[in-house]
């Protein structure tokens, strides 16, 4: 008789401890979320009672919507920019570290700083930099003769996604740095010692010996560059605006559902399509969440190769 | 240190040339990060006319007027307050729920705990832009709208999948015979959690804190909509409203800018090793 109730605390038990973040995490997160998936199969506004169901027609309609694949190659430019960035000057950078130059403390220590930032006062840095008039970039080309690349960068259309990327570099350089020292610490100094000893340069050495064994570096970070410029927003909302001026040619996703959904100063309340921004958000969601698994899958299983 | 033997093998001419290019890079690279911080400290020290004749020198006197000003005028008296409030709450709130949910899930055996594992882990998938106004409507509802409460709830819950994610290993890692043993002595499991596996997880709690503490901080978006009257507004969002009527102000704008970013680097600076570790540790997993 008492092994019952008994046997039933034991098993359970451990649940109490779930509930209080449970509950929280079901009210704030699963509940927005099936509650935006209902919202994204109407056409609500985001304003009035005006509600109908329309099924799957805001997401048929996103396939053909232009502005969605426009902000989402801006999405991919700054990604594919960064990922090279982190693994060239990144790892470069990881490696003169690791060596144990003098100070290497301080340069540790001074390059993951912009990480631990906001986004919102990197913006403002940045803004004042590249400002046509002050600022450091432009009186510096100045000085060394190169006026004609004096721009105004942020309201150039083809200078200012590259701006949007290098403020993006600055603020992020200091993950690769962090990930890839983790990682070299984790070489094995007999494989390199006997590689040396069987007549490998350092080159060699280190893209045949070190560099596969960083592998799980590459894929973490990888992975953690495409989530993070997928979601990029205050950067731009600060550097350009929320229509991700100028002529949209900084417009990311982030953005562009932001605008749709809450509107911004310049959009009249009757483009506001909240329902529309919600199907998109979940959208994207879903496309990110399918594209990380493929990375991870081709990623990890060149790690098991090598 | 790993091509020591290598380098011994190549003149010492050369290596002194080697070694000075990288110490170049090197130093670059810390420019580049370093200039442009300099450069906000000393405009927040400047008048506007002064920053425009003279962006990179000295300011003429170090005056705190700009950071007089932005107390008061960029309402730093009020988002300072509110910034500290809510990231201090939901901080210790998150970490707490996270290592509770940690213990309980720690054992795989355990009826629900790999899919409840799962869905927390998955709440790291959940796109903001998503389910703020459907939380905006919630928490209108229930009248928390218009408080601090209003943010401090949703971080708490949006802490939880990297906690849950950094601890529940930690938690499964612990010994078993030492909670056994508390139990045998007669410990409720919530002295045992108490005692025994909270301080055992110090670490990853730590790692936690730091993790979240530095995106609540931070965070943008989340306040922009659901936090935008000036009693209730974190930093970030006060900064960016204060900047759209008062653009030219610079020296203001960079004052604030310094504040808000102030307590986050000083504490970086104390301890920046849990910083480092704590962070990757998290994004690696993540």
């Amino acid at each position: 008789m008492q092994s019952n109730p008994k046997n039933r605390r034991s098993s359970y038990s451990h649940l109490w401890f779930v509930l209080p973040g449970l509950a929280f995490f079901l009210a704030v997160m699963i509940f927005p979320i099936l509650f935006a998936f209902g919202l994204s199969m109407t056409d609500w506004s985001g304003l009035g009672n005006d509600v109908s169901f329309i099924g799957l027609a805001n997401y048929t309609e996103i396939l053909g919507y232009w502005p969605y694949y426009r902000a989402a190659l801006h999405n991919a430019a700054i990604f594919v920019a960064i990922l090279v960035f982190q693994h060239t000057v990144g790892l470069y950078i990881a490696v003169l570290l690791n060596e144990k130059p003098r100070f290497m403390e301080f340069y540790r220590t001074v390059l993951f700083l912009p990480v631990i930032l906001s986004l919102v006062a990197t913006g403002f840095v940045w803004t004042l930099m590249l400002s046509p008039n002050i600022g450091l970039i432009n009186p510096a080309l100045r000085s060394v003769g190169l006026d004609f690349l004096a721009l105004q960068w942020l309201s150039n259309p083809t200078s200012a996604l590259g701006v949007v990327i290098a403020v993006t570099a600055w603020n992020s350089l200091g993950w690769a740095i962090i990930i890839y020292l983790a990682g070299l610490q984790n070489v094995s100094e007999e494989l390199r010692q006997a590689a040396a000893m069987d007549g490998a340069n350092t080159r060699q050495i280190f893209w045949r010996v070190t560099f596969p064994q960083l592998s799980p570096a590459f894929t973490a970070l990888s992975v953690l560059t495409f989530i993070g410029t997928f979601r990029t927003f205050d950067v731009v909302y600060v550097l350009t605006g929320p229509l991700g001026a100028p002529n949209f040619s900084t417009d990311v996703l982030g953005t562009l559902i932001y605008r749709t959904a809450f509107g911004s100063s310049s959009f009249s309340s009757a483009e506001i399509r909240f329902a529309f921004g919600v199907a998109m958000a979940l959208l994207t969601m879903l496309v990110m969440a399918v594209i990380c698994r493929l990375i991870l899958k081709v990623l990890r299983a060149r790690e098991i190769e090598t | 240190m790993s091509s020591t033997e290598l380098v011994q093998r190549t003149s010492a001419k050369s290596r002194f040339l080697i070694t000075s290019a990288r110490t170049a890079v090197l130093i670059v690279a810390a420019a580049w990060v370093i200039l442009p911080l300099l450069f906000m400290v000393l405009a927040s020290f400047k008048s506007v006319s002064e920053i425009f004749m003279d962006p990179f020198g000295l300011p003429s006197s170090w005056s705190f007027s700009n950071y007089k000003r932005a107390w008061d005028e960029a309402n730093l008296s009020l988002t300072l307050p509110n910034t500290i409030i809510v990231t201090g709450t939901a901080v210790a709130a998150s970490s707490f729920l996270s290592a509770m949910v940690a213990y309980g899930l720690s054992r795989k055996e355990r009826k629900f705990s790999t899919g409840l594992y799962t869905l927390f882990v998955a709440g790291l998938l959940v796109p903001v832009h998503a389910i703020i106004l459907p939380l905006f409507i919630l928490l209108k509802t229930v009248g928390l709208f218009g408080t601090l409460f209003a943010l401090i709830i949703p971080y708490i819950a949006m802490g939880l999948p990297l906690g849950v994610l950094v601890l529940t290993p930690l938690a499964a890692s612990l010994p078993r015979d030492l909670i056994h043993a508390a139990r045998m002595d007669g410990a409720s499991e919530w002295q045992v959690f108490r005692r025994v596996v909270l301080p055992l997880l110090k670490p990853g709690l730590l790692s936690v804190s730091i993790l979240n503490g530095v995106w609540m901080w931070n965070e943008f978006f989340i306040p922009l909509i659901i936090a935008f009257d000036p009693e209730v507004q974190t930093m970030p969002v006060g900064i960016v409203s204060f900047v759209g009527s008062y653009s030219t102000e610079w020296g203001l704008v960079f004052a604030s800018v310094v504040v808000s970013t102030l307590p986050v680097v000083v504490t970086y600076f104390l301890m920046t090793r849990q910083f480092q570790s704590g962070l990757t540790a998290g994004a690696l997993k993540g």
